[in-house]
């Protein structure tokens, strides 16, 4: 027999601290432990990070092959920047020559300074990196095409915003190396003034100008950079890559998941036993997200057989990935210092001055025309980019790996001819000459108009056409030019990285340079 | 899910390992605090934490002391398989650091980084037997002794044994026998402290009453030229023996004739004034044997400037190992770091603001500074590959002739077209002032006065055309046809013939110049046309044709 007394308010209040805990993390995730579906598909929508997901993902898009994880990778090296900037900016002091000191002292005296800022680096690269291999992979299996258009156009503007955070934050160490690659990266903003002085309307209408000193804040590299440089790298890019992300992550479920062939169920087949079926209870209430969302998305009109819970088969993958991504990036931190050369000093020109590497391809062709190679080839790729969606309105393909008529041997033959097209036309600027060294003469305009670059874009586009007549789908064409772009890229950057000595000389190697370096 | 658990799991586990594989790095394995747990103090081992000296005002924050732990402030105590103190010096590392006088990165905490000798760090450290140069980051020397002074200045202070009592520069000076310390003090520094300028008549006085000991035994009389070379010596000891020795070299070889240092000097070389602050990176190596040093590279340059210098129109000195040393030692002293008025030297305050010149102001010192280079120390003229003759101007034949004032006003105002520049333009440090006793100087080396005229300047009247042809068969195949100068040097040149007598140019091909190529026109010889005395007037003559109307 059990004697039920009145609980003392003593007895009561060690009750609710006992159960405070359970009570703490029950009133933050509200669904408890997430066994069944419903509580799992409750974890994830209840929750403000996690519901950018929809709550079951197709088991497609969790086949590794199918993203190769790269736009995780990137988020993920964007989430390790954030963090570890965030720590570099309590030492970081953005005034020249203390900026350099600052980062001395990162290096050597703070603790676990060198390797935060090393970590920061080489996230920094990786995300450029697995920003421009997600843009390929999104494009290789045709995932611009509607509805997602307007997804890739945020993707590009991702990129571009990914150039700009890693450019902006190259200066902030106030060395020789920064100095001197923000300089060319301010010439090149100033390269419209190649055409404007050669129409010799320079005076009255100075884009070039006006560009060089939004960037710079002054006629030179100096404090006035560095705090714009700092700016733009701490808060505003940051703030606008947030924006960009969330816009892009939110996105890919209202646009129905990541793309998945039409005949997705036949390729996959029928799901193995362990994940399949998942249903451990009665739904109360079925998910019909496909009712809300129009149009002929994958999702519409299909049932859950081939979905399984986002939580936890989604979240382990983008954990992985996250933690593979920290992994690369600590690894490489340990064995490579992030570099910081001399203190910058504006009377010792550093030859050859180089940009970061993912913009040597473009100071290859700066060689030849500021403005065409930093401007001009540049707008054009853009614009052909943001362009691709809306011209390619074809079905075939979707979701698959170089999808579309042609498909993986059309994308060899256009490694073929990108490589080699880019590889003949630099042999001849270097081994001959371009039209300045022969004609020496000639008005500029005529080599802004005629340089490596541009007849190299000229070469691709002209196979480009050539391939959607021999197809006939415009899919073609740009399958083969954007592999020629990025075969061309490659060539660019490689030759800018590692055959470019002083005066942007040719060297086979850089123990050939004059002066014994 | 199963490979994406795998992967979270490996991943992660490969993170941890990374972690604490930097964590292992970061707490155990660096150098100082290897060497920090080495050390120990008065009171057992030492707290091994990140030491620094950090002197807002030079801007410095030299961590040094996290190795040389006993060398930083109020740790001299502290002993170990690797520390050292730090010698007693005149800047007490407490307050001044250790980069503003030994170069180095003060910033870094690893051994390589913090003694600068890596890529990117343009001011390595100072070798340590090259230590003095670090002074020239702030000081300068004023007074500099020529090298030959110098030189008996130290060797009469050996000679008359004031090391039995004395120390200098850590050398020399007796322990008393009772432990009452040194027997006289140590005079290191007394260049810059100043010492008792009756020093002279106190010993004496105190030797006189002195019965026994070294006062009765090893001190005697002093003669007045000894006392003198023993005042040099004692001016020049400011605790850097080694430096105003390099200096003395600098300024004993004629280099100012074309390098400027604190704007004092020609300007047919570069300017040499922070020289010794160039960064090692920028430098071509390639020739320079040993390490990439700055040492290295100024070393193997002064002894072989064209093979470092690709076009350099510098001569090879020919110069000893200790020249080679001391020019190296010099060179790397030529540094200069802004500092707040606070710390701003005094010597260094006279040399900016009032335009003191390091050396003395005598016609020997003035010529060794600025012509010792090209006209030789003893004025014999120099001969290099490559380039003209330079003369020499303290030939008895020539200074015979050569009145004061062509003499002065050549220097003043150099002869157009040649390498002799105008010295009293203002810019070279060289002052009007200072030609009379260089004048005299040039005398003295040549041992002759100067010519007593009594012709007008101008008296030839000869025949001009016989002159001309007299000219282009025994003259012009070493002065030039036009008298624009070859081997020999140029008779057209304005300023010699504004200023040089007729008696100048006539008595010189007459009697000829010894020492030099040219020969003696008056007297008769089997090798070249003998003048006669109508012939040596036309010759002139027309000689005298290109000065224009006078």
């Amino acid at each position: 027999m059990s004697l039920s007394l009145p609980r003392t308010p003593l007895q009561v209040f060690r009750d609710h601290l006992r159960a405070a805990p359970g009570r703490m993390v029950h009133s933050a995730f509200r669904t408890g432990t997430p066994s069944t579906d419903r509580g799992r598909s409750s974890f994830v929508f209840g929750n403000v990070f996690l519901h950018l997901h929809s709550v079951r993902t197709h088991r497609w898009s969790l086949r590794w092959m199918t993203t190769a994880g790269l736009g995780i990778a990137s988020v993920a090296a964007f989430l390790i920047t954030l963090v570890t900037g965030v720590l570099l900016m309590f030492y970081y002091k953005p005034y020249p020559d203390v900026a350099y000191d600052s980062i001395k002292d990162i290096h050597f005296v703070v603790p676990t300074g060198r390797f935060m800022r090393n970590i920061h680096r080489w996230a920094a690269n990786v995300m450029v990196v697995t920003v421009i291999l997600h843009m390929a992979r999104a494009f290789y299996t045709a995932s611009y095409r509607a509805p997602r258009e307007f997804n890739w156009l945020i993707g590009l503007a991702l990129l571009v915003t990914t150039l700009g955070l890693s450019f902006t934050g190259y200066l902030l160490p106030w060395d020789q190396l920064a100095f001197w690659a923000i300089t060319i990266g301010a010439n090149i903003a100033q390269s419209p003034r190649e055409v404007t002085d050669a129409l010799g309307i320079t005076e009255h209408f100075d884009p070039g100008g006006l560009q060089r000193l939004l960037l710079l804040g002054s006629d030179t590299v100096g404090d006035e950079a560095l705090i714009r440089f700092y700016l733009l790298h701490v808060m505003l890019l940051p703030l606008v890559a947030a924006m960009l992300m969330a816009v892009h992550f939110w996105r890919i479920r209202k646009d129905g998941g990541l793309t998945k062939p039409a005949d997705v169920n036949q390729r996959l087949g029928p799901p193995p036993a362990d994940v399949y079926p998942v249903f451990t209870e009665e739904p109360v209430k079925t998910y019909h997200l496909a009712a809300i969302v129009r149009g002929r998305t994958p999702a519409v009109g299909s049932g859950p057989e081939h979905t399984v819970p986002s939580m936890p088969h989604l979240f382990y993958a983008e954990l992985g990935v996250l933690m593979l991504t920290l992994f690369v990036c600590t690894a490489l931190a340990l064995v490579s210092d992030a570099p910081l050369k001399e203190l910058a000093n504006a009377q010792v020109p550093e030859n050859p001055a180089k940009a970061p590497w993912y913009f040597l391809g473009l100071q290859e062709l700066v060689a030849f025309s500021a403005f065409m190679g930093g401007i001009g080839i540049p707008a054009i790729v853009l614009i052909g980019l943001g362009l691709i969606p809306y011209l390619d309105r074809e079905e075939e393909g979707t979701g698959v790996w170089f999808g579309g008529p042609g498909g993986w041997r059309l994308v060899q033959r256009s490694i073929a001819f990108g490589f080699s097209a880019a590889l003949i036309v630099e042999s001849i600027a270097i081994r001959f000459g371009w039209l300045r060294e022969w004609f020496p003469d000639i008005p500029q305009l005529v080599v802004t108009a005629i340089n490596p670059g541009t007849v190299l874009t000229l070469i691709y586009a002209w196979y480009s056409v050539w391939l959607v007549r021999r197809y006939g789908s415009t899919r073609a064409g740009a399958l083969g030019l954007f592999t020629c772009f990025l075969c061309g890229f490659i060539v660019l950057t490689v030759i800018g990285t590692y055959f470019r000595g002083p005066n942007w000389e040719f060297f086979w190697s850089p123990a050939d340079w004059p002066g014994g370096h | 899910m199963q490979k994406n658990k795998w992967l979270l799991l490996v991943s992660s586990l490969g993170v941890l390992a990374l972690l604490v594989v930097a964590a292992v790095q970061e707490n155990y394995l660096r150098e100082w605090r290897q060497v920090q747990a080495t050390a120990v103090g008065d009171e057992g081992p030492i707290p091994v934490m990140l030491r620094q000296i950090v002197n807002p005002g030079l801007g410095t924050a030299d961590r040094c002391v996290s190795c040389h732990v006993a060398m930083g402030p109020g740790e001299q105590g502290v002993t170990g398989p690797q520390m050292a103190l730090h010698r007693p010096v005149v800047h007490d590392p407490a307050e001044f650091g250790c980069t503003v006088c030994h170069g180095g990165q003060g910033r870094a905490t690893d051994k390589a980084d913090a003694h600068g000798h890596v890529r990117f760090w343009p001011e390595p450290m100072l070798p340590v037997s090259m230590s003095e140069a670090g002074c020239g980051t702030c000081h300068t020397a004023t007074g500099v002794p020529r090298r030959d002074v110098l030189d008996l200045a130290a060797a009469t202070y050996a000679r008359l044994d004031c090391a039995a009592c004395h120390r200098v520069d850590g050398r020399g000076g007796t322990v008393r026998p009772d432990g009452g310390g040194m027997e006289g003090p140590d005079l290191s520094r007394v260049g810059l402290a100043g010492y008792d300028p009756s020093w002279y008549d106190a010993h004496v006085a105190k030797a006189a009453t002195e019965t026994s000991g070294p006062w009765a035994t090893a001190f005697g009389p002093i003669s007045a030229p000894d006392r003198a070379h023993l005042e040099t010596f004692l001016h020049t000891r400011v605790a850097a023996p080694r430096l105003i020795a390099a200096k003395s070299v600098f300024l004993s070889s004629g280099c100012l004739g074309c390098h400027k240092v604190s704007g004092v000097g020609g300007d047919t070389g570069p300017d040499l004034t922070r020289i010794g602050e160039r960064d090692p990176g920028q430098l071509d190596f390639t020739p320079v044997p040993g390490r990439r040093s700055l040492e290295n590279w100024f070393s193997a340059h002064v002894r072989a400037p064209s093979s470092v210098v690709a076009g350099s129109q510098m001569p090879a000195l020919g110069l000893s190992d200790e020249d080679v040393q001391a020019l190296t030692l010099f060179t790397l002293s030529l540094r200069r770091r802004e500092v707040p008025g606070s710390y701003l030297p005094l010597d260094q305050i006279r040399v900016a603001r009032l335009g003191v010149r390091e050396f003395a102001s005598d016609g020997a010192s003035v010529y060794a500074a600025f012509c010792a280079g090209c006209h030789g120390p003893e004025g014999q003229g120099h001969r290099a590959a490559g380039l003209a003759a330079f003369p020499s101007v303290a030939n008895p034949d020539f200074l015979g002739l050569a009145s004061d004032t062509l003499v002065a006003e050549t220097i003043l105002r150099g002869r157009p077209g040649t390498r002799m520049r105008a010295w009293a333009d203002g810019t070279t440090g060289l002052t009007a002032e200072d030609v009379p006793p260089l004048v005299a100087h040039l005398r003295a080396l040549a041992g002759v006065p100067a010519p007593s005229e009594t012709r007008p300047p101008r008296w030839v009247a000869g025949d001009v055309r016989e002159g001309e042809r007299l000219y282009a068969g025994s003259c012009a195949g070493c002065h030039g046809a036009a008298g624009e100068g070859a081997d020999a040097p140029a008779l057209r040149n304005p300023v010699l013939q504004e200023l040089a007598t007729d008696t100048y140019f006539v008595e010189t091909v007459r009697r000829g110049r010894r020492g030099t190529a040219m020969p003696a026109f008056g007297t008769p010889s089997s090798t070249y046309r003998t003048l006669s005395a109508s012939e040596l007037e036309s010759l002139i003559t027309f000689i005298r044709s290109w000065g224009g109307p006078s």
